[in-house]
């Protein structure tokens, strides 16, 4: 019986936090384009120092 | 020709700029495209060519970008400054990459980001290194050009319902997951017995993790169904409220009485729903972009010429004036506008100095340019293509020729607005049947005399076993999946009322230029007077290689030897026709009239006439060429038909529908179309808003009409069909306009879209059918009162997974 509590309860903290996880994706503008970013994994990183400076920027965008 | 190596385009030999990049030899068809490489080529970048495919550029357009419209967009951030701004020009992946490279290589740019479903860029720099004025011009640099982004409030509300939408249906997808485990639990426990004390946990668990999805995630739906009640109407959202909701409280009352609990099939509902109408939203974002594109054709600054102190000669000969930007809005009737070549005209006018040839065919869908004198009329939005000209301002604001297309575009859109769902219309018999078993299962147990307690749950149980759940998933499956079908072919469908509306197509309506035909006029026959055919060919290239006008590109272009003569004093008479030296003798190319009177000094001989109208009569234009006093040829170009348009229109007509041809050009040229593609029904000579009117008597007369054309002239009529289909690369307003886009130039396509959309929606209705089926089976068991709850949940998962089954069938060819 106490297993199976421990059990249920780090199902419902998994499914939780996959749950706020998706909510923080949403407000964070991560949906707000989803047809550019499968093409954009294709973009060679030619100078990467800048690259970082935008991954940077994209992360602050928020 | 040859194939410029930034636009793709082709273009003569004559024009071509030659350079050397990394030691390979590259070819442009002008000075820009050069500029364009070079400057991406310096930057690294030439890795765009590569992963470009079939989209090109265009040549770079001059026009000035009217700084001021950007700068009340600008706000600052930290000590930068940001600003969003509208890329026009943007067609493809590789074009978003190239904005936001070429953006992050400017100095003092820390962010760039274009986003590519609605070409919006987001831009940040430090203001000490960089300014707004060398960001724009970096983008108008590469052959884009910038807009500023203006956010409506209509805008900014339909973005936040998006994200609101897409919160909603993520919250009750996680939480009905969670909520499944322990569902399948209890149902487990049903059958093989259960610990009471584990039973009520679970209980409680799936409570906690249904109430946010019934009052979060419904939310929607119980506002929904009390407006609808406040009018005594019973909606969908009712019928999902009162199926989630009875089930939810239903659950509730079971619980505290140690009974059976319902709480998967209310989250179960809701989910469905939220993801039915989330997939049914992201295709029609887009739908009211288009007259905010239309007004966009329309320059925003003119160059207004203004008296000086002294004042111009009081005749009005010669203007002697400042010329001064100022904003179209500010323009009054009367004013003097200058146009100077590859300019848009701004407001619709008279022209009084000066001589051009303007492009119209986005109003008249006129292929050829036409010519403009003093006294010749000009419309906003228009194309100068080769002269300087000055005009009087006559129609302004909501006046123009321009202002009258929108306003039709916005007409037919509005009227075009209520189309209901057929789901809704099914679900507006059903919702009141449901009710009525319900409350008819509620009299007759306690007519039988049975509890009061009893015939409640019975009844309630109707409800909730009648609210399809897949019902909300029916429609919206089949249409995501045949859409997507279809735009694996190259057909793009906006939208599932598209599909609804183009099942019952019966006149499918083409216009000519550019949708019939290619657009792009050819030399299709041509004889010398007095020397060989291929002489006289010989001597009018070389001549009009110097020439823009698309005549002159159809004859030099089949001129394949290149072997050119060398022309002398070359002159442009604009409507009339082309003049130089060729070895030192004056060679002449131009209309009858004109060749008469300047080049040979008598009239043509008969044979060389009749020769012409015989053409003519053909859809051809005639040009005639003479050199050094005597008629030297005679030339035919014209528009032909694309090779697929008779296979085409005879697929529609076996499927016995009927065709029409509609077109701006004259009756001659339509005939002479109309009769080599097999089309016997022809309307020449009308006007954009005309074509609108002709389809919307067709619609009055019981027609279902469907248009297809590709230019702006075609807008309002794309609009006014009952399906307005965009062919290959039609102008951004006819994509906005039309329902179906063909991505291929392809008349063939179709009748394949008519096809796809007859079987998506035959699909829809297979699809309606099994989502009641299963309801139709259990709804007398819950009113006889037998219903097993495990019943209930099979024949909901059942009812899904047949909708989901059958949709996939969308995908198979017929």
């Amino acid at each position: 019986m106490t297993s199976m509590i421990i059990l249920i309860l780090i199902s419902l903290s998994f499914g939780l936090a996959a749950l706020f996880l998706f909510l923080w994706a949403v407000k964070s503008g991560q949906f707000d384009d989803v047809e550019r970013p499968k093409y954009r994994m294709l973009d060679d990183d030619d100078d990467r120092d800048k690259d970082k400076n935008k991954e940077k920027n994209t992360k602050s965008e928020t | 020709m040859l194939k410029c190596d930034h636009c793709l385009l082709q273009f003569p030999e004559r024009d071509a700029v030659y350079d050397e990049v990394n030691s390979v030899k590259k070819v442009f068809c002008c000075h820009g495209c050069q500029g364009v490489y070079l400057l991406i080529n310096s930057e690294g970048l030439d890795e765009f060519y590569r992963r470009r495919r079939e989209w090109t550029p265009g040549p770079v357009s001059s026009a000035s970008v009217d700084l001021a419209a950007f700068t009340p967009n600008i706000r600052p951030l930290g000590s930068e400054l940001e600003t969003d701004i509208v890329l026009d020009g943007i067609r493809c992946a590789s074009c978003v990459w190239l904005n936001e490279r070429i953006l992050m290589k400017t100095a003092g740019v820390t962010f760039a980001r274009v986003n590519y479903a609605t070409h919006r860029a987001r831009i940040r720099w430090n203001p000490e290194k960089t300014g707004i004025q060398a960001i724009l011009s970096r983008i108008t640099s590469i052959g884009y050009t910038p807009k500023p982004f203006v956010a409506t409030a209509f805008d900014e509300e339909q973005r936040k319902a998006q994200r609101e939408m897409l919160l909603r249906f993520g919250t009750a997808g996680f939480l009905s997951m969670q909520l499944m485990l322990f569902s399948v639990a209890l149902y487990a426990g049903y059958f093989q017995g259960m610990d009471v004390k584990i039973k009520n946990l679970f209980n409680i668990i799936s409570l906690v993790l249904a109430t946010p999805v019934m009052f979060y995630s419904g939310w929607p739906f119980l506002t929904g169904a009390i407006r609808g009640l406040r009018s005594f109407t019973f909606n969908m959202d009712f019928l999902i409220a009162a199926g989630a909701g009875s089930a939810y409280l239903y659950s509730i009352y079971e619980m505290t009485i140690g009974g059976e609990v319902y709480f998967d099939t209310a989250v179960m509902i809701i989910t469905l729903i939220l993801l039915g109408r989330y997939i049914e939203s992201g295709a029609k974002r887009k739908a009211s972009e288009t007259i905010i594109r239309l007004l966009s054709l329309a320059p925003r600054e003119a160059r207004k010429l203004v008296a000086r102190a002294e004042g111009g000669d009081a005749d009005g000969k010669k203007i002697l004036a400042d010329r001064r930007m100022v904003s179209v809005s500010s323009i009054q009737r009367g004013d003097l506008i200058e146009v100077i070549p590859g300019e848009k005209i701004p407001l619709d006018g008279i022209v009084r100095e000066g001589q051009s040839e303007i492009d119209e065919a986005m109003l008249t869908g006129e292929s050829l340019p036409v010519a403009k004198r003093p006294g010749a009329e000009v419309f906003s939005g228009t194309v100068n293509l080769y002269g300087r000209f000055v005009y009087e301002v006559t129609r302004v604001g909501n006046d123009t020729v321009l202002a009258s297309v929108i306003k039709a575009v916005e007409d037919a859109q509005t009227r075009r607005a209520p189309v209901q769902a057929l789901a809704d219309r099914m679900v507006s018999v059903f919702v009141p049947i449901v009710l009525f078993l319900s409350v008819f299962t509620a009299g007759y147990w306690i007519f039988r005399g049975g509890p009061v307690s009893v015939a409640v749950m019975n009844a309630v149980s109707v409800l909730v076993i009648a609210c399809p759940c897949s019902l909300g998933l029916a429609t919206p499956l089949a249409i995501l999946i045949g859409t997507t079908y279809g735009a694996s072919r190259g057909i793009l469908m906006k939208g599932g009322d598209v599909i609804e509306r183009a099942k019952n197509i019966d006149t499918v309506i083409f216009d000519k230029t550019g949708t019939i035909t290619a657009g792009k006029p050819s030399l299709i026959d041509f004889h010398g007077i007095g020397r060989s055919d291929a002489e006289a060919l010989r001597l009018a290239a070389s001549l009009e290689r110097f020439s823009e006008h698309s005549i002159g590109k159809a004859i030099t272009s089949a001129e394949g030897s290149y072997a050119y003569e060398v022309v002398t004093a070359f002159s442009v008479l604009p409507g009339k026709g082309i003049r130089g030296f060729i070895a030192g003798k004056v060679a002449i190319l131009g209309s009858r009239e004109f060749v008469e009177r300047e080049g040979i000094g008598r009239s043509m001989e008969n044979g060389e006439v009749a020769f012409a109208a015989s053409r003519e009569a053909a859809g051809a234009t005639v040009v005639y060429l003479a050199y050094d006093g005597d008629p030297a040829g005679i030339f035919a170009v014209s528009d032909p038909p694309r090779s697929e348009a008779s296979e085409a229109v005879k697929t529609l007509k076996r499927r016995g529908i009927e065709i029409v041809m509609i077109t701006g050009d004259a009756v001659a040229t339509a005939d002479a179309v109309a009769k080599t593609v097999g089309i016997e029904r022809v309307q020449a000579k009308r006007s954009p808003v005309q074509k609108a009117e002709e389809i919307g008597k067709m619609r009055t007369g019981g027609k279902h009409c469907a248009m297809i054309g590709d230019g702006i002239n075609d807008a309002p009529a794309l609009v006014e069909a009952e399906v307005g289909i965009a062919i290959g690369r039609a102008t951004d307003i006819a994509l906005e306009s039309a329902d179906i886009v063909l991505m291929r130039s392809d008349l063939r396509l179709v009748p394949q879209a008519l096809g796809l959309a007859k079987k998506t929606f035959s699909i829809i209705r297979q699809n309606l059918f099994w989502a009641f089926f299963y309801n139709a089976v259990a709804i007398p068991l819950a009113i006889a009162g037998v219903l097993h709850p495990i019943m209930a949940a099979a024949a909901m998962a059942l009812s899904s997974l047949s909708v989901v089954g059958n949709s996939l069938r969308a995908r198979v060819h017929r």
